[in-house]
């Protein structure tokens, strides 16, 4: 047995089913081994696309999602993924070919210090110079990337480390570190501020899912009764529908979520981090409010609003340590009554597809188990203020990085590893286009993932803010010349078609989920509508600007 | 402002590339570093210069945060 033999071996017995990668020079010894081997690779066309796509792999199925590239370019192409995971704390092995080790800092064909450029953005990395360490690399890869908070680890490979005797057992299972529960102290002092509080809010982050604390949290929520926003990742800790959630905060909040943070006496921040999208001028943010804040990462404390309170540990031991029943009956009365009179309408006049009731028809329609993957811009804060999210782990969204291009690979990646859930991808037009070989991808592997293109021929978001910030001066965010997406679609074999009015929505819905296989659907939408609300850059979330059309505000 | 950290580092690779860039990165400007064997083999023991207006202890935090870092605490 050789090192890639072994590294293939360590993988199964590590759990790992399925890969996503793209073969090369570096790399070739491992896909030799790969050749007899009963672990599923998934050919994607672009490195970038193994990343994204183990990252969906990993948030839809919780397991640690793995890509595996070549030297070089591959490794480079692989880095944009990396720090996605990175960014949104996602559990990921990363694994590059490498020149062999008597060639390396010599500048060989396809040389690139991937181990030094990624620093930044892995959790930890490991440049194998020796055979005899694989057994514990591969070990401590799984069990850094899956503990406490989650992230990617690369492992850089030389070619003649795979090449070379490798006749090991793999070692114990990674064994993942459980998190320590929050001190008696902390939480005695979080429940004292707790207590005095009458106008609490809740701020739901994303770390509520990636902790496992879901049903803690809801839990939580529903004893104490505190009203509750999230952030973009922490959408679906309390189901949509739920009494007790006001909405998304931040810059495309809902008015009610951001004044309740705004006026609110005590701030819960629960598995969040105090993002600028999220906060605007920290300065400004919950003047009044004294903070709590709940995270199993020490580093979170402080970093941008220093808590009153931190606790800092295992979420759910945190949430039953804390969790009390409170009168606050007047407050949330309050908030409710705001959440009621500011309820988003879908009555939009006009012929147009309207975006917001397409995608809230969208969810309507899809019943049972349903992920829904998105790229970035304004089709992403509409997925997010307009598709009622049951569950965080079934939005699939580039929330801390913000790649555009992330959509279509991590579609592939959740649907690959929940085949028996339904996949949808919501994209733009700027964004389909960064990754669009990945419908090869989709093909190849008949992949009944439902695209859906909401196509502006603008980079939306961008032409948004050059309107409203920049003097409409709309510098290089016409995409005029775009393809012929339903062409383009059919090309590689993906079923396609297009609609622009209101009347053909219900019709475009029923098709895209009855159909078998996958379907790609493209809205061709008014390329001057924006996402409403919107906090100016700079400006505190008090500050919000609403959608015209709907308060008679000047555009 | 400036601050001293004192740290126990596992002698790996990029070690203290990673101590070096989680500082930078993180907004406290390195302005002296002393990196030897440890008392215990197999690391280093590092003082760390840093100067930055922002919290000490927050640093310490992320540098904690990094797989090779045994230990870390502020002197100053």
């Amino acid at each position: 047995m050789n090192g890639a033999e072994f590294l293939l071996r360590a993988l199964q017995h590590e759990g790992v089913e399925t890969i996503f990668g793209y073969p090369g020079g570096a790399i070739l010894p491992v896909y030799d081994a790969l050749y007899t081997s009963s672990l599923r690779h998934i050919l994607v066309r672009h490195e970038q696309a193994a990343a994204m796509a183990a990252d969906g792999y990993a948030r839809a199925t919780g397991k640690v999602g793995v890509c595996m590239v070549t030297s070089g370019p591959g490794a480079t192409n692989l880095l944009t993924g990396i720090a996605n995971a990175f960014m949104d704390s996602v559990p990921l092995v990363a694994i590059t070919g490498q020149v062999a080790t008597p060639l390396l800092g010599t500048d060989a064909f396809q040389e690139v210090d991937i181990f030094g450029m990624s620093l930044p953005v892995v959790k930890h990395s490991f440049l194998v110079r020796s055979a005899n360490e694989l057994p514990q690399v591969v070990r401590e890869a799984f069990r850094i990337a899956a503990s406490g908070r989650p992230g990617p680890v690369l492992i850089d490979l030389p070619k003649d480390v795979a090449l070379a005797p490798a006749d090991f057992s793999p070692l114990d299972r990674a064994q993942i570190n459980s998190s320590p529960a929050p001190s008696p102290a902390a939480l005695a002092h979080a429940k004292s501020l707790l207590r005095a509080s009458r106008k609490p809010v809740i701020y739901a982050g994303g770390g509520i899912r990636l902790a496992g604390a879901v049903e803690a949290f809801r839990a939580f929520a529903e004893l104490t009764a505190i009203p509750v926003v999230a952030t973009l990742k922490g959408l679906g800790a309390l189901p949509a529908d739920h009494e007790l959630f006001l909405g998304m905060m931040g810059m495309h909040g809902t008015k009610c979520a951001n004044d309740a943070v705004q006026n609110c006496d005590l701030l819960l921040c629960i598995g969040a981090r105090f993002d600028d999208r999220a906060t605007g001028p920290i300065k400004t943010f919950a003047p009044d409010a004294k903070i709590i804040h709940l995270d199993v990462d020490p580093a979170e404390m402080g970093k941008r609003r220093t808590p009153d309170a931190p606790v800092i540990g295992d979420l759910r031991a945190a949430l039953w340590g804390l969790a009390l029943p409170l009168k606050i009956d007047a407050w949330r009365r309050s908030c409710l009554a705001e959440k009621k009179t500011g309820a988003v309408r879908y009555d939009a006049p006009g012929e147009s597809v309207d975006a917001p009731r397409f995608l809230n028809r969208l969810a309507a329609a899809a019943t049972g188990e349903t992920f829904v993957a998105c790229d970035v811009g304004q089709h992403q804060m509409r997925v997010a203020q307009h598709y009622p999210f049951a569950r965080p782990e079934h939005q699939l969204t580039s929330g801390g990085l913000g790649a555009m291009g992330y959509g279509l690979p991590a579609a592939i990646g959740a649907q690959v590893g929940r085949p028996d859930a339904r996949v949808i991808l919501v994209t733009g037009d700027g964004s389909i286009l960064m990754n669009i070989h990945e419908l090869a991808t989709i093909a190849r592997y008949k992949l009944p993932v439902k695209i859906v293109l909401l196509d502006n021929q603008f980079l939306g978001m961008v032409r948004q803010w050059q309107e409203l910030f920049y003097q409409e001066k709309y510098s290089e965010t016409d995409l005029y010349d775009n393809p012929d997406f339903v062409k383009l679609a059919e090309a590689f074999g993906i079923p396609a078609f297009a609609i622009e009015t209101a009347a053909q929505e219900d019709e475009a819905i029923g098709r895209l989920l009855q159909e078998p296989g996958p379907v790609f659907l493209q809205v061709r939408l008014d390329p001057e509508a924006k996402v409403w609300p919107i906090v100016p850059p700079g400006k505190s979330n008090s500050q919000m600007l609403e959608d015209p059309a709907f308060t008679g505000a000047p555009s | 402002m400036n601050h001293k950290l004192n740290l126990e580092v596992r002698q790996a690779e990029g070690a203290l590339l990673r101590v070096l860039g989680t500082a930078e990165r993180r907004g406290y400007q390195p302005v002296a570093l002393e990196a030897g064997p440890g008392e215990i083999t197999g690391e280093f023991a590092v003082l760390l210069t840093v100067r930055s207006e922002r919290d000490p202890g927050l640093l310490a935090r992320q540098l904690a945060n990094l797989h090779d870092v045994r230990h870390v605490e502020v002197l100053s």
